[in-house]
């Protein structure tokens, strides 16, 4: 019986791929009784992190120490591997015949520490009658068979499965699901996914990777974590897309000529405080915007003197999506134009409502519902839950979820009639890491998929936003 | 000036009386385009003032406010109010001859002065607006013949009508017409864009009479909604003490206590707060009400009668000319009984427990609900009227008992609202002292301590049928279902 006593650490860990990737600053730490499962979005770099305990790439700074003598990987990467030696050696042949090429009892012979162990396995595995075939002629579920005996075989005292249910049948996938779990017994294992339905039971703790680097490490025993990186793995991988704006209600059409917004020599005071003064700022269709500065610099107030919610903005010079303030528009007449989202505004939303409805109400601009709203607006807000992973919960009440779920509500929300601002004031503020990356990755899916203004407050500088290149400070 | 009712002859303060209806939505369809480009002036910025007036300027509208010049010369709250929310402040003389639209949201009492100030000064043709028919109704006030009358009364405290309105809501409105002030015909027209811009259409309007408007209201904010709790409050609180309860329960179980059990009225009426109760305690609480119906509704009555025919109102103002001592005077008493001067304790007290150890509270509420519903039909106020005279509004006063006592919900109900709830106060502590005597803890601090949960069941289907057929049910059903279908689709 094989077991890893020792702590396998990456401390630091900078890796080359062929300077097409790089993994950066992973520090990382495998200890005996754990099996790992590592996701993260595709090209994200997880299989590149499984593979560096399997030596693969070019370490530029940092160590990796610990790892056991016999470690086998099974992954796409391998298999071609494999297949590109194979056919290299096809190649040299100088024989005028048609080569075979190596049968699969021929590779098990060659690479795997127990042969009896493999031939064993291959039986389990449905490979008994495929011994003497050559493995290129296996059809794909067949050579990852192979493979999985292959590295299971070799008795590895750290076994790296990347997408080891891929291209197997339902049977298969269960088979092997309860072959792994025996195994879990003794082999500590690092497994690749996808998907986190696919993870299997024994796994103690999940790693996700996001562009190259090591984001959140959890235990699969912390439910609520484990619902949030569910959720930011479906956000970040979902086919779906933004959901389009409602066309029987469309927004009006704005000159676009005309900027969306022109502060002239703007104010805020209260009384003898001044908060600003003397603000000039236009903001252009198209453009998108980071605004910053302290606390109290009067950021929200400016965002306010927009959106049509301080009162000042009554005797401010403002021009807002072809209206003059204070020349007999209304607030919802502005605000029809303006998708808005902040910490204040989750706090203002404590009305019970459901889930489904705090979507739809951004097609009115109310907080709550108070319109009946017709089939196709019911049907965009579904559309939305579904790309936000939240379908199963359309019916639930709002303020029972969690904060970070609400702020995605709330973003979605404020997008659900594409309008032409979007106004974020510090989106992410209050949220964890995990509920942050997943306010992000929806920001960015929103920003790539629409032709809305972004206008973003932030003093966070790590919470960047793709495709903001104008800036202002207070 | 004389009480403009008594002038009328029968047959018309009865059709005055019946006069309120729910109006569709569709009846809202102008929007504000009748009050569009014209120039609104507020006179007073206090909490309805200033509210009404963000909205209607969200909305679009044209407001300015005019004070005092003694207000803007001291830069007094109500100056500054109007002056940091960018609204343009000026003296009667400067803002009134421009105004197409006067809207007086000053209290009662001051209305005959400010009326007078300011409707020499009011351009020819313009409109006056009210949010309350006191001082057309009870004092008479005459208005120049050219001038159109009307009233735009949001019912609920001025604080839910900006915070609804934001939401994209509103809260329910009452709007009536004067018919002796519509010379253009265009009286209804006014109120209704004005509803619409402080946001009241989507929560549902009642087009009410002058005299409708206050004959219901005067009678529900003296009896049920502020006399009642008062007087509720008092005897429990003492009941309790002398019964042996901790003075920090008896203090919280009343002053959170209101507030919760009307919270089960709001939802669904008399029956759903009385079915939270268990059946034994249900039982209880009705056979209580019963009992408390019949000792108070001579009270309800001489309430009701003085004020259909004037006394109320002349008996009040005789003390506005005495400087308000009466007023004043009970307003002291109040703030030194032993309920108003003990804190709430720092116990928990769950959801369930204010029923189970309030149901003498909960019988005292349906006594007053029912008695000032019945009382008010009777008198030929319309059951519309009268539901949102009494139940509707019994949680929204029980709310600032919740925030500081009696104190609170003195302060925040108008000046006639408290003179009527002292008035009431004073008849009926004494007239309930007998009832009193045979109260213990197991109705007021306890709630009933018994093996058997068992009753009758003869007994308890004759209760629930009882509830449930109390005119007042009826049409809060219906009402409530209006508000329901414009409020949440939830």
């Amino acid at each position: 019986m094989i077991t890893v006593s020792q702590t396998i650490t990456l401390n630091d860990l900078t890796v080359n791929f062929d300077e097409r990737f790089q993994l950066t600053n992973i520090n990382w730490e495998l200890t005996t009784g754990q099996h790992w499962m590592v996701t993260g979005a595709n090209g994200a770099g997880k299989s590149a992190l499984a593979a560096v305990l399997a030596g693969a790439g070019d370490i530029i700074a940092g160590a990796v120490s610990g790892l056991p003598n016999t470690v086998s990987i099974v992954s796409f990467e391998a298999q071609a591997e494999l297949i590109a030696e194979e056919l290299k050696k096809d190649d040299a042949d100088i024989l005028d015949v048609i080569a075979e090429g190596t049968t699969v009892s021929e590779v098990f012979e060659r690479d795997c520490a127990d042969t009896q162990l493999a031939l064993e396995l291959a039986d389990v595995f449905g490979l008994g009658s495929l011994l003497d075939r050559a493995f290129r002629k296996l059809s794909t579920g067949e050579s990852r068979k192979m493979m999985l005996v292959r590295a299971l075989a070799n008795k590895p005292d750290l076994l790296i499965l990347d997408e080891p249910f891929d291209g197997l049948d339902v049977e298969m996938h269960a088979q092997l699901q309860a072959y792994l779990k025996k195994l879990s017994q003794t082999v500590p294992m690092v497994i690749v996914l996808n998907r986190l339905d696919e993870c299997p039971d024994f796994i103690t703790d999940i790693a996700y990777v996001a562009e190259g680097e090591l984001g959140q490490q959890i235990k699969r025993s912390d439910e609520k974590a484990y619902a949030e990186l569910y959720q930011l793995l479906h956000l970040k991988t979902t086919d779906l897309e933004v959901p389009a704006a409602d066309p029987e209600n469309p927004i009006p059409t704005l000159d676009s000529a005309q900027p969306l917004v022109n502060l002239k020599n703007a104010t805020i005071k209260y009384g003898d405080t001044v908060i600003f003064e003397g603000l000039n700022w236009t903001i252009q269709p198209n453009e998108h915007w980071q605004l910053s500065g302290p606390n109290g610099s009067g950021k929200t107030g400016l965002l306010s003197l927009i959106t049509g919610d301080h009162p000042q903005c009554y005797t401010n010079d403002i021009f807002v999506f072809g209206f003059k303030r204070g020349s007999g528009e209304s607030i919802w007449q502005i605000k029809q134009f303006i998708g808005y989202v902040s910490t204040a505004l989750q706090w203002e939303y404590r009305v019970s409502v459901s889930i489904r409805n705090v979507v739809i109400s951004g097609f009115y601009d109310s907080i709550g519902l108070y319109t009946k709203c017709t089939d196709r607006q019911r049907q965009i807000a579904d559309e939305w839950l579904a790309l936000l992973g939240m379908s199963e919960r359309a019916d639930q009440p709002f303020n029972k979820l969690s904060y970070g779920d609400q702020r995605l509500l709330l973003i979605a929300r404020a997008m659900v009639k594409h309008p032409p601002l979007l106004i974020l004031d510090e989106p992410c503020l209050g949220l964890d890491d995990m509920n942050r990356q997943l306010v992000l990755a929806l920001i960015e899916r929103i920003c790539a998929g629409t032709e809305t203004s972004v206008l973003y407050v932030n003093h966070h500088p790590e919470d960047k936003i793709k495709g903001i290149e104008k800036y202002l400070a207070l | 000036m004389a009480n403009y009712f008594n002038t009328l002859p029968l047959r018309e303060q009865l059709e005055q009386l019946a006069k309120c209806r729910f109006m569709d939505m569709s009846e809202f369809s102008d929007g504000v385009d009748a009050l569009k480009g014209k120039k609104m002036v507020v006179i007073g910025c206090g909490a309805q003032g200033l509210n009404q007036g963000l909205n209607l300027r969200d909305s679009g509208l044209d407001v300015s406010y005019t004070l005092r010049a003694e207000a803007i010369e001291q830069k007094r709250q109500s100056w500054k109010n109007a002056t940091e929310n960018g609204f343009t402040v000026g003296t009667y003389e400067e803002l009134i001859p421009t105004a197409d639209v006067v809207l007086n949201l000053t209290p009662d009492k001051q209305h005959t002065a400010v009326v007078n100030a300011v409707m020499p000064l009011m351009k020819e043709g313009a409109c006056l607006s009210y949010s309350h028919g006191f001082n057309i109704v009870e004092e008479g006030m005459q208005i120049r013949d050219d001038l159109t009358v009307i009233m735009v009364a949001p019912k609920c405290p001025g604080s839910e009508v900006r915070a609804e309105y934001v939401r994209g809501f509103g809260v329910p409105t009452l709007i009536a017409v004067h018919e002796d002030n519509d010379p253009k015909g265009e009286g209804l027209a006014l109120a209704k864009a004005y509803a619409v811009g402080t946001g009241g259409h989507k929560a549902g309007v009642l087009m009410s009479s002058f005299i409708a408007e206050v004959k219901s209201d005067l009678m529900g904010e003296q009896t049920i909604l502020c006399g009642m709790l008062q007087t509720g409050s008092l005897l429990c609180y003492d009941k309790m003490i002398e019964e042996g309860i901790d003075a920090g329960y008896a203090s919280k179980l009343i002053q959170y206590g209101w507030e919760t059990i009307t919270e089960a009225l709001k939802y669904g009426g008399v029956t759903n707060m009385l079915d939270r109760l268990s059946n034994p305690a249900k039982i209880k609480a009705f056979d209580l009400s019963e009992e408390l119906k019949e000792i108070m509704r001579p009270l309800y009555n001489k309430h009701q009668d003085d004020i259909i025919d004037g006394t109320f109102s002349r008996v009040m103002m005789e003390d506005w000319a005495n400087d308000d001592k009466n007023l004043l005077g009970w307003r002291a008493e109040t703030a030194e009984t032993a309920f108003e001067k003990m804190p709430a304790g720092d116990v928990e007290i769950s959801e369930q427990e204010y029923f189970d150890n309030g149901i003498l509270m909960v019988a005292m509420v349906k006594a007053g609900v029912e008695l000032a519903f019945e009382t008010m039909t009777a008198a030929g106020i319309i059951a519309d009227s009268a539901y949102y005279e009494s139940l509707h509004e019994t949680p929204l006063i029980a709310n600032t008992i919740a925030r500081k006592k009696l104190y609170e919900m003195n302060a925040t109900i108008s000046d006639t609202a408290e003179y009527g709830c002292y008035l009431y106060n004073h008849a009926c502590l004494p007239l309930l002292g007998d009832f009193m005597k045979g109260i213990k803890s197991d109705v007021i601090g306890k709630g009933l301590s018994l093996d058997d949960m068992g009753v009758d069941n003869a007994r308890l289907i004759e209760v629930n049928t009882a509830l449930r057929s109390h005119p007042v049910e009826a049409i809060g059903a219906t009402l409530r279902g209006h508000m329901a279908d414009m409020k949440k689709i939830v």
